[in-house]
């Protein structure tokens, strides 16, 4: 290893009786200098890449003919809105740990209903407020392994069940090596890419019954709630989602929800 | 009464073979590594399932802080035709062009404020005071001078942080960071300008807990000069499919 051995010739006759000389190199301080230089490196990158999460919105620009506008049907639409968890009994923002806790409210169809949330002369009907709270929650894992969809994931996936259905049978296809043999790497990627295209033509599918959802946000809610609501279209396969603006109505449904349950 | 000799070992380890595997570790580590490029302000972004994974080479990153100040970083090419020196000048020369149009004070930069500025990663100082913000570059501890304004911690009082945004105001009164965002699109890297306009090429990078207020002015001002489409920066959430 790290010795040299000199050995002269051998054959001499012992006139000249060389010492045997053994050069060792002690390796330790090179170890340890390695072992701080790995610390450094290890310490100084990013092995992680960021995810991205693609998004449009849409034009700023004021559309003059309503009627150009496209409208979701009442029946498909899905509104979500987003706020930040208040304080008990007033509206400053509650954080636990220094993190904004995200809570996520949801209306079907026109606010307030067919009726809507206002009467005659601006008056705010409260009896016709359909929003509901539900929460930004993953799935439940039991103990057998099996995932119970909690929150607003559940009532996505209760509207959305149809696309989902077929997206199950496409996963089952998949697994089974419907979409070409999963032995080989190559093959592997070739049927991911068949399933995923399969896939996105389900989604696209204007045969099945699919919700519309409109992601709103209140001011004070989190980034993080956005992407998590933004997540959550991803995992339940929802291919028609938007990102608006609060209005009027959707603030005076929420105060008056929060009004109505600040003792909760 | 013989005592039992015990031969007197050499505790020499040979350190060779150890040796040997921490350079390959350090090889290793050496040639994988991206470090980290510093920003001026920590955030910790948000996680998501999304599998997208960032770009490495021309896009434009908006860094976003908690409380609104925004920096921008210009990544581009490696190639020589769109370096990062050379399109970080350009791109110097073109915003300055576009807030001479709208503003009385005219801006204007030396050869050697725009050679500082090509050396930037993150930037975010207001267009007025950009000229003074460079001029450090030459100074001793130039360096240090200038993380320390963008990091809004170098006690001076009239430095500002950020670049300055603000509710949108339309398409003919804009602000700085609209001014630079089209400034980025302009650019002459075609592979960026396209990447800009397919969404891919624009990367919001923000706190998770960044109210929603305040990303929704970003995206605002994003969208009234007509970038529509962009991209969140998320960290990896295990778990969910």
């Amino acid at each position: 290893m790290a010795e040299v051995q000199q050995n002269n010739g051998g054959g001499g006759k012992g006139k000249s009786h060389q010492k045997k000389m053994q050069i060792r190199v002690d390796f330790t301080p090179m170890v340890d200098m390695n072992m701080l230089l790995i610390t450094f490196f290890m310490l100084c990158t990013t092995m992680i890449k960021s995810q991205t999460l693609t998004i449009a919105l849409p034009s700023n620009e004021k559309v003059d003919n309503v009627e150009n506008m496209s409208q979701a049907s009442a029946d498909d639409a899905v509104t979500i809105i987003i706020d930040a968890k208040r304080k008990k009994g007033s509206f400053d923002v509650d954080s636990v740990n220094g993190k904004v806790v995200n809570e996520v409210y949801y209306y079907f169809g026109k606010p307030g209903g067919d009726a809507g949330m206002f009467g005659p002369g601006g008056t705010i009907l409260e009896a016709n407020n359909n929003l509901q709270k539900s929460e930004l929650l993953s799935d439940e894992v039991n103990s057998a392994g099996i995932h119970t969809a909690r929150g607003i994931r559940k009532i996505i996936q209760d509207r959305n069940k149809e696309v989902l259905a077929e997206i199950k049978k496409l996963k089952e296809k998949y697994a089974s090596g419907g979409f070409g043999s999963l032995e080989t790497k190559d093959g592997r990627e070739k049927a991911q890419e068949a399933y995923n295209a399969a896939a996105s033509e389900v989604r696209k599918n204007e045969n099945l019954k699919k919700p519309v959802i409109i992601i709103k946000s209140t001011p004070q809610a989190s980034f993080g709630g956005l992407v998590s609501a933004l997540d959550e279209m991803q995992i339940n396969s929802v291919s028609k989602y938007q990102i608006d603006n609060m209005t009027r109505v959707d603030s005076v449904m929420l105060i008056d929800y929060q009004n109505k349950h600040h003792n909760d | 009464m013989g005592r039992v000799k015990i031969a007197r070992k050499s505790t020499f380890i040979d350190m060779t073979a150890m040796s040997d595997v921490t350079v390959l570790l350090l090889t290793f580590f050496m040639l994988t590594s991206t470090f980290l490029q510093k920003e001026p302000t920590t955030v910790i972004t948000p996680p998501s399932v999304s599998e997208e994974k960032v770009q490495e080479i021309n896009y434009v990153q908006v860094l976003v802080s908690p409380q609104g100040k925004v920096w921008l970083t210009m990544n581009n090419d490696t190639s020589k035709n769109f370096g990062n020196e050379q399109m970080r000048m350009a791109l110097l020369e073109k915003v300055s062009e576009i807030y001479n149009e709208s503003h009385k004070n005219k801006i204007s930069f030396t050869p050697a404020q725009k050679q500082a500025f090509a050396k930037l990663g993150s930037f975010g100082v207001p267009l007025a005071q950009m000229g003074e913000f460079l001029s450090l570059a030459d100074s001793q501890e130039g360096q240090t001078l200038m993380d320390k304004w963008m990091q809004g911690e170098d006690g001076n009082p009239n430095h500002i942080t950020g670049i300055p945004i603000g509710p949108s105001q339309g398409e003919n009164n804009l602000n700085e960071f609209q001014m630079w965002m089209k400034a980025m699109r302009q650019s002459d890297n075609s592979t960026l300008t396209d990447k800009i306009k397919d969404g891919t090429g624009v990367a919001l990078k923000a706190d998770e807990n960044t109210s929603f207020d305040i990303m929704h002015m970003v995206m605002d001002n994003l969208q009234t000069i007509h970038m529509n489409k962009f991209t969140l920066l998320t960290a990896l959430k295990a778990g969910d499919e």
